[in-house]
């Protein structure tokens, strides 16, 4: 079976770089790939890709994780952040790696607005999707994950 | 004037142009945007904007702003995930000065901003 | 597994006084991060091996690595934007107007060109502006074949294409290549690479107009120096114009150079052999 479309290799290239711009400027606290594609998570969000390619582009990670992360976008301390901030910065994390997986894709797609949903990030969700790539792995021991899905009819858009 | 519908990303746009001296008014989206520059009598040096947002986004909101005269004096920067390479022609081909593409470094928008004399001299990334 | 305060001293050492960078105590965390992939990178089996190699045996490449992995991240395209403005300003009508009709083409030299942003901005300048009827060529070398491999490769990240880069020449000079953004072939004809020790002798080859040896003098000492501005004036032609890094100079190391005034920064050019109506030191 040949490569999927956005590769591990790809998914973690990406995160790096949001890492080094957002999350971890000193290069001290990278995202620590451990490949369990069954981690649990708590929180998620995502973005869909429509046009010549269709699917989703899924951030997921703990509570603590997504606190965190907006802290550093907030300059704040993780407690002091609130659901509306987390919320933020999650649907922004997936709309920034969505944007660059779709820059894999053919030419002419769109990416959607963000969901973000409080809540763990399941298969069930996507019934008429597949799971082709993902990236597992743990940030000072927090689960992050971010997945690429693809829907298994991938009609052109009207 | 920063446009995002994200405010994490506003923040953090709002912190590196507070380094190069800027005041920084924001708005969620391009429509919001443009009913703010009505109202203002001195129109901001520099917009960073966002292309996809809900109401107008980033495009719409550089076509129209290049449309009003009054407007004319404003550096208007793309700062987005969109990177195809004929999304970026298309934005610089509606009038926007430079295109940032997410994610970007604190380092790497300064220099952008350098490269449009917005830096004013003392500041480095 | 933490670096000892031994370690942590000759690298604090070591980056204060190549690059002027200081590293607080408390830094330790960070120096043995960035140390990490370097150490790997060069086969050692971990920070504490390759710093021990590198203080029994010093070497010019090793303690550039450790440089870059403690300054910024991602290097710059047209770095310090004013030599590429002189070269567009400055030296680049003085060739039109010194040079025959049948001596129209340029030869430049990144020395040290890294993965190649150096040599590949230095074509982006020409291009854009270098007279119609001119040709140029551009030679790139590194004393690191991984080096060479990724300068010809010349696919560079989306953070790395954000660094300096106008947004027009993106689109104009680079293609998408998955992730990447890679130089186009129409650039790309006119600039090679080769393997090359500064410090060692030099291949023959045919003289250049402009000499980009940038950010490489500082990790030798004096008696390097000498040599490498040595080997270098060998390749330099009399008219040739020589640009260091912001911070270097050849004054008090090599007296066959004269700093000359090159728009907003200097430059260095052969003494003597300066032709008539060229700039003077500034």
């Amino acid at each position: 079976m040949s490569d999927p479309v956005v590769t591990e290799g790809d998914l973690a290239e990406m995160v790096e770089q949001v890492w080094v711009s957002y999350l971890d400027p000193e290069g001290v606290s990278p995202l620590v790939v451990h490949g369990d594609n069954k981690q649990s998570s708590e929180v998620h969000s995502t973005v869909s890709i429509t046009g010549s390619w269709h699917g989703h582009l899924v951030y997921a990670s703990s509570q603590y994780a997504a606190k965190k992360a907006a802290a550093a976008f907030l300059a704040m301390e993780p407690d002091e952040v609130s659901q509306e901030d987390i919320s933020d910065v999650l649907g922004e994390l997936a709309n920034i790696v969505g944007g660059n997986v779709k820059a894999m894709l053919p030419t002419g797609c769109f990416l959607s607005l963000p969901t973000v949903v409080l809540a763990p990030d399941t298969a069930s969700y996507y019934p008429a999707a597949e799971r082709i790539s993902g990236l597992y792995g743990s940030w000072e021991g927090e689960p992050v994950s971010i997945s690429v899905w693809q829907s298994m009819k991938q009609e052109a858009s009207a | 004037m920063v446009i995002d519908d994200s405010r994490a990303m506003r923040m953090i746009l709002k912190r590196i142009v507070a380094k190069l001296n800027f005041e920084a008014i924001e708005a969620a989206d391009g429509q919001e945007a443009l009913d703010l520059l009505a109202t203002m009598t001195e129109v901001p040096e520099l917009a960073l904007i966002d292309w996809n947002m809900p109401n107008m986004n980033g495009l719409e909101f550089v076509t129209k702003v290049r449309a009003e005269g009054r407007l004319r004096e404003m550096t208007l920067v793309m700062v987005t995930t969109e990177s195809e390479q004929s999304q970026i022609v298309r934005a610089l081909a509606a009038g926007a000065h430079e295109y940032v593409i997410k994610p970007f470094t604190e380092g790497a928008m300064i220099e952008k901003l350098a490269l449009l004399g917005l830096v004013p001299t003392g500041v480095n990334s | 597994m933490t670096l000892s305060a031994a370690d942590f001293a000759f690298v604090s050492a070591l980056v204060r006084r190549e690059a002027a960078i200081v590293l607080a105590p408390g830094k330790e965390y960070l120096v043995e991060a960035r140390l990490i992939p370097v150490a790997r990178q060069v086969g050692a089996s971990g920070v504490a091996e390759f710093l021990a190699n590198l203080q029994r045996r010093p070497n010019a490449a090793d303690q550039r690595r450790v440089i870059d992995a403690l300054t910024t991240n991602e290097t710059s395209w047209f770095r310090d934007r004013e030599p590429f403005t002189a070269l567009s300003d400055v030296v680049l009508p003085e060739l039109a107007r010194t040079r025959g009709p049948a001596n129209r083409r340029i030869r430049l030299w990144s020395a040290a060109s890294s993965s190649g942003q150096e040599a590949y901005s230095l074509a982006i300048t020409l291009q854009e502006h270098l007279a119609p009827g001119w040709t140029y060529e551009i030679v790139g070398s590194d004393i690191s074949t991984e080096m060479i491999k990724r300068a010809e490769l010349a696919e560079y990240s989306q953070v790395e294409v954000n660094r300096g880069l106008p947004a027009t020449q993106l689109v104009q000079y680079f293609e998408r290549a998955g992730a990447h953004w890679r130089v186009t072939p129409g650039l790309r004809r006119n600039v090679s690479f080769k393997l090359m020790n500064l410090t060692a002798p030099l291949p023959p080859m045919p003289p250049f107009d402009v000499i980009f040896l940038r950010n490489v003098l500082i990790y030798f000492d004096v008696a390097t120096k000498k040599a490498v501005l040595r080997n270098v004036a060998r390749l330099l032609r009399p008219d040739g114009w020589l640009f260091l890094g912001a911070a270097e100079t050849t004054i008090g190391i090599d007296d066959n150079y004269e700093r000359v005034a090159a728009g907003r920064t200097s430059a260095y050019r052969v003494r003597n052999a300066v032709p008539v109506g060229a700039a003077r030191k500034g």
